[in-house]
Order: structure tokens, then sequence, then C-alpha cells
């Protein structure tokens, strides 16, 4: 009976047109990124000083933003690097960590809270599992001072 | 020295005192019935109990699967917002091919339409409503759409021109009541070569409509055959098991789109049967490419199929440790998260000795009452699970064995993980080689995940992993710290909160994360490889 019900299924999505979107697919190291792709902070900017908490607007031209997950074409999720001097390895995923945050919701901006000193900040885009493009989509690392 | 973070606001929960009005960046849908004062002349009180369903079964999930927000709903509208502007529009689509499904089976003065408006744009979120221009755009923009259409503006096509496979037909410049400035506006048409065949659209109304009149003779027919069979069956086909009901009922938001539009269009059903969720929950899958054909179809099979089947074999369950509930002191001083430290009492309950690993992830995949089947060695640890995976899991396991299966509380986790110790780390306030899976502390440096879970030694209760190997979610929503936590080991929840709290650390994190007062907060919908959980029971 499952056997039939499934046949219907699958013929009735044959005869009716529905919209073509797209799935998540089988995943490979690393997706490709558009050469001209830009990621910067909106703010703050390099030198900044700030007093207290602040927001962090991330600003990306030339690729989209989506959840992690979504496996678009061209498109990705933010991560913010705080204070972290590692170089990124581009064969794993992007490390969740207290320094390494992710915005996989989507999310353009954070609200963020340091101990007063210098801190530097960078920001990477992560493909659907996390792993940072290829070549890399990463931004210039600035340096906040909170007062 | 390495500055900590003190505060992380993803800034979903906006609203800071020094910060001012919480403003963002959102995808807004507005929707609303089409000639509502008609339908309600109509049938008043019908068409109240039909709008209302619909938001149940169709809007409110919609949106959630889509993570957009319901903000309110109006007598004959609701207004939505999105971080994403792809989730929205295909929110609306999804709304909109589900709708003409249902509305096939009934007479045209009888359809209930939506229009659908999208606009991105800067916004003020209150607690109950959103406020400003763009919320007004969006109101306008649905003000234009004909029925069963969905419009949207200049910026939030310029997001998805690339990344939505659809057909957009540009309208040019709108103005648009009470707004300065002109509004693109872009018809949205689901299918790319719909933008084609609009020009011959009524040949293709005919076409379509033959074969739906064909889909439902067809439907039909097996719904009389089926019916047969049914009324040939005995009667204890139709009795689920409590257990059974319980782990159906924790799908019914997936599927209840579906089996309510066989509600619908047939007689009163019964929802309960196993094997109707499976099915519903099967379509469920792939709205994205069926919506339109799902619900016609999904209109007759699922009353027609309680077929007794075998009972499948009961999953096999997780080692459980029962602790004693008790007093103990929750957090450190060691990062702001963890401040202030607490006085909390826990009531007894027992924890598994092991996080969950893929053997019992994947008996849960196998009932399709999980999400994907986990690749990897049978007892690693389960991983790249999301809180809503880890939820599944544990409503899934509560309804197939009838005990009382959940996530752990935030506490109940930490109570377990110190096990009646006050040190740094379960062992002593030194870091000791080979007595934990994280990152620089084992001898043998490795950056592999874990082959198996209980591969180091148990904390004084017996309890393996409470600290590495893999993150695990608990069920509280994520608090920077522990200012207003509740000290009855109850779990801190917020109604749509949009992090929820990781304890453990993983191999890929370094010692610090392997304390048991450390934690963090991720995005509730978002899968991350070191994430994982293991499960609670309430004795």
């Amino acid at each position: 009976m499952t056997m039939t019900r499934r046949k219907v299924l699958q013929a009735a999505v044959l005869l009716l047109p529905g919209p073509a979107i797209a799935t998540r697919t089988a995943f490979a190291k690393g997706k490709p990124a558009p050469k001209d792709a830009v990621l910067y902070f909106v703010w703050p900017q390099d030198g900044t000083v700030i007093k207290g908490a602040f927001w962090c607007r991330f600003g990306l031209r030339n690729m989209g933003v989506t959840h992690a997950g979504d496996d678009f074409h061209n498109s990705g999720h933010h991560h913010l690097l705080i204070d972290v001097n590692e170089p990124l390895n581009p064969d794993e995923p992007i490390p969740q960590d207290k320094s390494h945050l992710h915005f996989g919701a989507g999310q353009t901006e954070a609200r963020i809270e340091l101990p007063p000193g210098k801190h530097t900040l960078q920001l990477v885009l992560g493909d659907a599992d996390h792993f940072p493009f290829v070549p890399p989509v990463i931004s210039k690392k600035i340096t906040v001072r909170i007062r | 020295m390495r500055g900590d973070i003190r505060d992380i606001n993803s800034g979903k929960n906006a609203g800071t005192p020094e910060n001012g009005v919480p403003r963002r960046l959102a995808a807004i849908v507005a929707g609303d019935i089409s000639g509502y004062s008609r339908l309600m002349q109509l049938d008043e009180e019908g068409t109240h109990a039909r709008v209302r369903r619909l938001e149940r079964d169709l809007i409110e999930p919609t949106i959630r699967e889509h993570h957009g927000r319901l903000i309110k709903t109006t007598g004959d509208g609701f207004i939505a917002i999105f971080d994403s502007p792809v989730e929205a529009v295909r929110c609306g689509i999804v709304i909109q091919q589900n709708m003409i499904g249902r509305n096939t089976a009934l007479s045209k003065a009888q359809w209930i339409e939506y229009r659908i408006g999208i606009n991105l744009g800067d916004v003020i979120i209150d607690t109950d409503d959103v406020f400003g221009d763009g919320v007004n755009v969006a109101a306008r923009l649905e003000g234009l759409a004909d029925p069963g259409e969905v419009f949207i503006s200049g910026g939030i096509y310029e997001q998805i021109k690339h990344k939505i496979v659809c057909g957009y037909e540009s309208l040019g410049d709108r103005k648009v009541k009470n707004i300065t400035d002109p509004v693109r506006v872009y018809r949205v048409l689901p299918d790319p070569s719909a933008f084609k065949r609009r020009r011959v659209q009524k040949r293709g109304v005919v076409i379509v409509s033959l074969s739906l009149i064909v889909l439902v003779l067809a439907g039909g027919v097996l719904w009389y055959l089926t019916m047969q069979t049914r009324s040939r069956l005995p009667r204890v086909a139709f009795k689920s098991t409590p257990s059974e009901q319980a782990a159906s009922s924790s799908h019914a938001a997936k599927s209840s789109a579906l089996t309510s539009t066989a509600a619908n269009s047939t007689t009163p059903t019964t929802p309960s049967a196993p094997v109707n969720e499976t099915a519903a929950q099967q379509s469920a899958k792939v709205p994205d490419t069926s919506p339109t054909a799902a619900p016609t179809v999904a209109a007759v099979p699922p009353a027609a199929t309680p077929v007794p089947q075998a009972a499948p074999p009961p999953p096999m369950e997780p080692e459980m440790v029962p602790l004693p509930g008790g007093s103990f002191t929750m957090g450190s001083n060691e990062d702001p998260s963890e401040r202030p430290v607490h006085e909390v009492t826990v009531k007894r309950f027992a924890i598994g000795k092991y996080p969950v690993s893929i053997r019992e992830w994947n008996q849960c995949a196998a009932a399709k009452a999980c999400p994907f089947t986990a690749s990897g060695p049978d007892d690693a640890p389960a991983g790249n699970l999301s809180w809503s995976d880890a939820k599944q899991f544990t409503a899934w396991l509560a309804g197939t064995t009838g005990k009382a299966y959940r996530l752990p509380t935030e506490a109940e986790w930490e109570y377990a993980a110190r096990a009646g110790t006050r040190t740094r780390y379960w062992w002593g306030d030194q870091l000791m080689p080979d007595v934990a899976s994280c990152k620089n502390c084992t001898q043998v440096a490795s950056n592999d995940p874990p082959s198996k879970v209980g591969a180091f030694k148990p904390n004084p209760f017996g309890l393996h992993d409470m600290g590495g190997t893999v993150d695990q979610w608990v069920e509280d929503c994520f608090h920077k710290n522990y200012q207003g936590a509740p000290n009855d080991g109850s779990a801190w929840r917020d109604d749509g909160c949009t992090s929820h709290v990781l304890r453990s650390g993983s191999w890929r994190n370094d010692a610090r994360y392997v304390r048991p007062s450390n934690r963090d907060g991720y995005d509730t919908q978002v899968r991350y490889p070191t994430h994982g959980f293991r499960v609670a029971l309430t004795l």
C-alpha cells in the first residue's frame, strides 16, 4: 500500500509543474568563490576606539548571505574571528569556539562585548558546511581598541 | 594575553539600553486574503474557522520551516519577518502553491486566496509588532498583487535573482500610497518557464485543470478502492498505542499541512494512524518541488492506508545512569559567561552514560523520525546535529519507548559533569594527558573525529565524555551569563529564542572548553560537525 501511494505521489510530482528550487546536495571541501567577492567591516573600521559593547556590522559584495546548510551558488555565512592568530586551515570547517563566532542564521551584524584593550577582528565567509571558500573570502584583519 | 569575549548577541534579541531602539534589516512578508469580507458574508463562522486552520496548519509551520518569525496575524492576513530574503520568498511561494492545492477541491466562490508582498527594509521590532517604512511597502506590494501571487520589491529581487530558480516579471516602478519614492515591483512566477507560459495562459489553464480533473478522478477511484479495503480490516488497525501517538504528534507540525488537507476534502480522518505520518512526512520533505501536487494527492491516500504493520522492533535505548538529586555550586569565575556562581538544586534524574552514538541516531533516521542518516563508525558519537535535530531524536525516543526521554537541562548537565567535584576539571585542577578528547589534551596529537564514545575514563558518576569528544546540546536557551537563571535545576527557556546552550567542548577545542562549567551558545537551527548531544530521562 505504501508503495502505491509513493508511486502516486511521484507521478503527481512529474505531472504538475512545481518550482525547481535547489536543495542541498553532496558536499565537497570548500566551494568556489567569485574572484571579485569582497568581505569587509561596515563598522568598526581599523583603529576605531570603542567604549563598551558595540554592534559589529559585516559587509559583503558580489556574493550573497544565506543560512549555514543552504547550498546556494555564490553565497555563504559570516564568521567573526576575534584575536585569532593561527592561520585558517582551508581543509577543515572553520573552528567553533569563543574566538570563532558563527553566524549561520544569516546574521549580518552582531553585538560584541570585549574586555578593555586592543583586539583584532577578521571576517571569514563559510560555505554551507562551514568550510572556507576557494579562494578564501576573508576580510582585512582590523584592530580596535576598547576603552 | 588573549581577551575573552564577554557578550555575544547575534542581533536577534536586539535591544540593549545603550543602543536605543532595536533596529534591523529584515525581509518582511505581508499577506492577506483577497475578498475576505465577501467570504465572511457568505459564511462567517465557516470562513473564520477555515482561516484559523490555514494559519495553524500552513502559514505558521511554513514560516517556521523557513526560519522566519510570525509577528502577527490580523483577521484576514499576517506579517512575518525573515533574516534571509531567499527564505522569505520561498516561504511565500510554498504558501501560494499549497493554497492552489487546497482550493482545487472547492468551488470558486469558496476559494481562499492570499495576496503576498515581500520587501527588504530596516525595521523596528517590538515584542509583538514590527514598524517602519519597510513594513508599509510590503503591505502596499501585497495590495498590488493579484490573488494567488507574490509581489516582491526591487531590494528583494536583487538579493534573490540568482538564488531562487524562478521567473521574475518586472512591473516597473510603481508609486505607492504614502511612500515618497516609487517602488520597483516584480511578480514572482514560481517556475521560470511560466514567464513564457503566461502568454498562452488560457491554453495552460485548460491543460492544468484537465490534468487536475484526471488526478482527482484517479485519486477518487484509489480512495474508493482503499476505503473498500479499509472497511474489511479489523477495527484494531486504527488503534495506535499512546507511544505511537506521541511519536506521531511530534511530527504533527511538519505534516499537518498535508494531513489537514486530507481532513478538509475527505471524511474526518484518523490523523493518529502512524502509517499516515510517514507518508505525509515524506511528502512534506519535498514541499519545494511538489507543493501543488502533494496536497491534491495527499488528500486521498493518507485516509485510506491504516494497514496493520508489523510493529518495528523496539529501539535499542541509550545506556542510562540514574543520579540522585542534590545541590551543587554551578558556574565559575573563569569566564564571564559562567558568572555569577550560584547554588542549584536538581531533582533525581537519569542521564546517558555516553553521547548519542551514530548507531543510536540512525535508528531514529531509519524510523524516518530524524532528518538524515549519519555516516561513520557505529560507535562514534553522532555529530553535525542542530539543537532541533537533537529535539527530534528525544521526541522520537520518548514516543517509541513511552518513557520521558528528553534533553538534559543545563544545570543537570553541569551537575552530572561535576559529579560531586568542585575542581576545575572533574579529575582535579590540573590538566592531565589522556583523560579527555580535546585539542592538545592527548599525548598523540590528533585532529581526527572520535571513532567511539567512551574511549576515556568515566567521571565519578560513571559518565563518559562529560567534557571533550563532542559538544552537547542542552534544553536551555542561551543567555550570556547566569544573571536571572533558575536555581531549581529546570531549563531556562524563552519564547522563540534563536540560540541554545552547548556544553562539553569537542575534540577540536582546547582544554579550557573541557571544564564542566564551560558553556557556549549556538544558533538553534544550524548544524556543525562537532555538535552532538546526550539524552536525559525524568525519573
